[in-house]
């Protein structure tokens, strides 16, 4: 209850530091849109200043060419433990609208408070799952050295805990939600024309119950006025995926080529095509040559690939693969799923998947 | 009743809706009309086990019993576990003579006769199948009855369908087969689901394939409609009509040179793009006849999707030899 007020005064005290500091930075036109949830008493949400993404989206335009995926020891950069965490998992994808006045430094803090909120939503009678559990523990980490360029802002992570009400004192408390806000070569024009007090981390990844995560996500909303979004991948992204992460395997063995459409029939046909990964390498190499001194890979290129491996299918089986989506890629490297799930299986290359998932949060944000 | 006994029964009333529990215990006629009507079905799963043990101790029933029940249990309830077919090849000349007391006979003679510990159980089904239940054991050691082998085979048919059987069995019950069928040898069909009926229906012809001779849709143009109706017509060739034996999967191993368009280097290669397709559907056949009568597909059918229904079986290797489908016997299962 104490943390709860404490928060609330917090928020007040933030809404009133905004009021004056922000004169230079709010839009011309101020709609009060306040949220209709209440919190159980008689506070008001801050009116959001920043209805509309702050910065110039419109900037962005949707790569036509990029570089090829380059293996870095990612832990040179990052502490190992740090990309275990992100490994092996299965992710689900969100965007996310800058955050404003979102500090590295008051990690700590913000745990508390995203703490005392869950167990406050709890006593609330919001559904948390999972029972008996005394309370949470919330871990704000910053993950350092994914950042790629000097405007990407530093990957927090956050980690929920449950602390069951009858264990033992020698019980580990068990992991029950995991989620981080991430920024991977992050376009610079549009991250430079950002007001000062707001931090860029477009994308979003989750894993654990989904009512934990919309606790969490309406807790930032509120703390940082930013927005949330699912960031459903298009088939252009798992083109890439598929044409950068082929290119990876004379480096980095990648296992298999693996792509699965689905086909509008009655019942729905899922169709799988595995492709050795030597063969896969050699038709992407025949179109986009190793030795080239370019480094940039063409978007044509791309489809040429896939339009390739679909017509080797078409003239053993003439099923149009066209008439379906294209839903999912994997290799060892990871996977990707249109419904916006990823697994990252090899840290090596976690800097290509993340850029390319980065853009396409930024693409996705409304402007 | 000992622990096996109990473990069996415990798994097969905890597998079947309560609902159902009832039929299967009147079809068993162990238990007493008095206690069939003692039991409430309204209770909880564990309870209704207990009762049935109890009863079952009292009418001094033992494992023989149980496994009777299990069968009659899979024999209302094929389509669980997943079936693979067998064909049996180079039939002697008095392989249509084999009657089934003498294909018994023989079967049970050849295990008992390789296998010191080994627990055999024969029933033929209304539909003239004969339904044969095998718990494994060795020299050593009793029969597990926990993990039996189901096989299915219809008398003067060349089709064997085998669920649950682990590889270090195979080398006992195919000669056996072989022998008791009168046979030369028995290999893999390359066929398998979880449905048992598609199973025995898909190889055994026992659906339409014939021509649909149904009126065209009046709503479709002259011209529109003539294609639909060949796309139908087609489709319902390669794969049957509406209901379709429930398929669940299909897939091809391709070793062929690469097809794809217009890229010089690789399609002068000699080596093979290798690559597995996989098809995936509630109901596979259902799927791919929309498939080609909604144009998603072009005709006339691939013998690469129509060797499903033609040849009656879901697995294939695809290679350059020749035109079609190779029926490669490299055997590897799906």
């Amino acid at each position: 209850q104490i943390f709860f007020l404490l928060f609330f005064w917090l928020g007040v005290f933030l809404f009133i530091m905004e009021g004056r500091g922000s004169a230079v930075n709010t839009p011309a036109s101020r709609p009060l849109t306040r949220r209709s949830k209440s919190y159980g008493r008689s506070c008001v949400e801050a009116p959001s200043y920043f209805w509309q993404t702050p910065g110039h989206l419109t900037v962005l335009k949707v790569p036509t060419s990029r570089g090829a995926a380059k293996s870095q020891l990612i832990t040179n950069k990052v502490d190992p433990e740090h990309i275990a965490l992100l490994v092996k998992n299965e992710w689900k994808l969100s965007y996310v609208t800058p955050l404003h006045h979102f500090r590295h430094t008051q990690l700590k803090s913000y745990s508390r408070h995203l703490a005392a909120f869950i167990a406050a939503e709890k006593q609330q009678g919001v559904a948390v799952e999972v029972g008996l559990e005394a309370g949470f523990k919330v871990t704000f980490t910053a993950v350092l050295g994914l950042a790629e360029t000097d405007e990407d802002a530093e990957t927090v992570f956050i980690q929920i805990q449950s602390k069951p009400a009858f264990a033992a004192a020698a019980d580990a408390p068990k992991v029950v939600w995991r989620g981080w806000l991430t920024c991977v070569n992050g376009d610079p024009e549009y991250l430079r024309s950002l007001p000062s007090d707001f931090v860029s981390l477009p994308l979003f990844c989750t894993s654990g119950s989904e009512s934990l995560t919309t606790l969490v996500k309406t807790w930032l909303e509120r703390a940082f006025d930013c927005n949330f979004g699912s960031l459903a991948l298009n088939s252009t992204t798992l083109n890439w995926l598929a044409a950068l992460w082929t290119g990876c395997h004379p480096t980095c063995n990648i296992r298999h080529l693996k792509l699965a459409w689905s086909l509008p029939t009655q019942p729905p046909l899922d169709v799988s095509y595995t492709v050795n990964p030597q063969d896969a390498w050699e038709l992407w190499n025949s179109i986009h040559p190793e030795e080239s001194t370019d480094d940039k890979i063409d978007i044509k290129e791309v489809q040429s690939f896939i339009n390739g491996l679909e017509t080797h299918f078409f003239r053993h089986f003439k099923i149009y693969l066209s008439a379906g989506t294209l839903v999912k890629v994997s290799t060892a490297l990871g996977s990707a799923h249109l419904d916006g799930k990823i697994k990252i299986g090899n840290s090596d290359y976690i800097t290509t998947l993340l850029t390319l998932l980065t853009e396409s949060a930024l693409l996705k944000m409304p402007t | 009743m000992d622990t096996q006994a109990t473990s069996v029964l415990n798994r097969i009333i905890r597998r079947i809706p309560n609902k159902n529990i009832e039929n299967l215990l009147k079809k068993w006629s162990c238990l007493s009309a008095d206690q069939l009507r003692a039991l409430d079905y309204t209770r909880p799963k564990w309870m209704i086990v207990e009762h049935v043990i109890s009863f079952c101790e009292e009418n001094r029933l033992n494992l023989k019993h149980i496994t009777t029940l299990e069968m009659i249990y899979h024999i209302e309830n094929p389509d669980q576990g997943t079936w693979h077919a067998c064909q049996l090849a180079e039939a002697q000349d008095d392989a249509v003579c084999v009657e089934l007391t003498q294909f018994k006979e023989q079967f049970k003679a050849h295990l008992h006769g390789v296998i010191r510990h080994i627990s055999i159980k024969m029933k033929k089904h209304e539909d003239e199948a004969i339904w044969i239940r095998i718990a494994w054991g060795d020299n050593f050691s009793k029969p597990n009855h926990l993990k039996p082998t189901y096989v299915v085979h219809h008398l003067h048919t060349s089709y064997v369908f085998i669920s649950n059987l682990m590889a270090k069995h195979k080398i006992f019950l195919c000669p056996a087969l072989v022998i008791a069928t009168k046979h030369g040898s028995i290999k893999d069909g390359h066929l398998s689901t979880r449905s048992l009926t598609a199973m025995r229906d898909l190889p055994l012809r026992r659906y339409q394939q014939v021509n649909h001779q149904g009126s065209p849709n009046p709503c479709i143009g002259k011209e529109h409609g003539d294609h639909e109706e060949m796309r139908h017509q087609m489709s319902c060739e390669a794969f049957g009509h509406s209901p379709s034996p429930k398929l669940e999967t299909a897939v091809y191993r391709l070793e062929t040179r690469y097809r794809g368009k217009g890229n010089q280097t690789l399609s002068d290669r000699k080596e093979f793009f290798r690559g597995v397709v996989r098809f995936s559907s509630s109901s596979l056949l259902d799927s791919l006849r929309h498939c080609v009568a909604s144009g998603m597909a072009e005709g006339p059918v691939t013998p690469l999707l129509s060797a499903i229904t033609q040849r009656g079986r879901n697995y294939f290797v695809i290679t350059d030899k020749g035109p079609g489908v190779s029926s490669q016997a490299s055997a590897q299962r799906p």
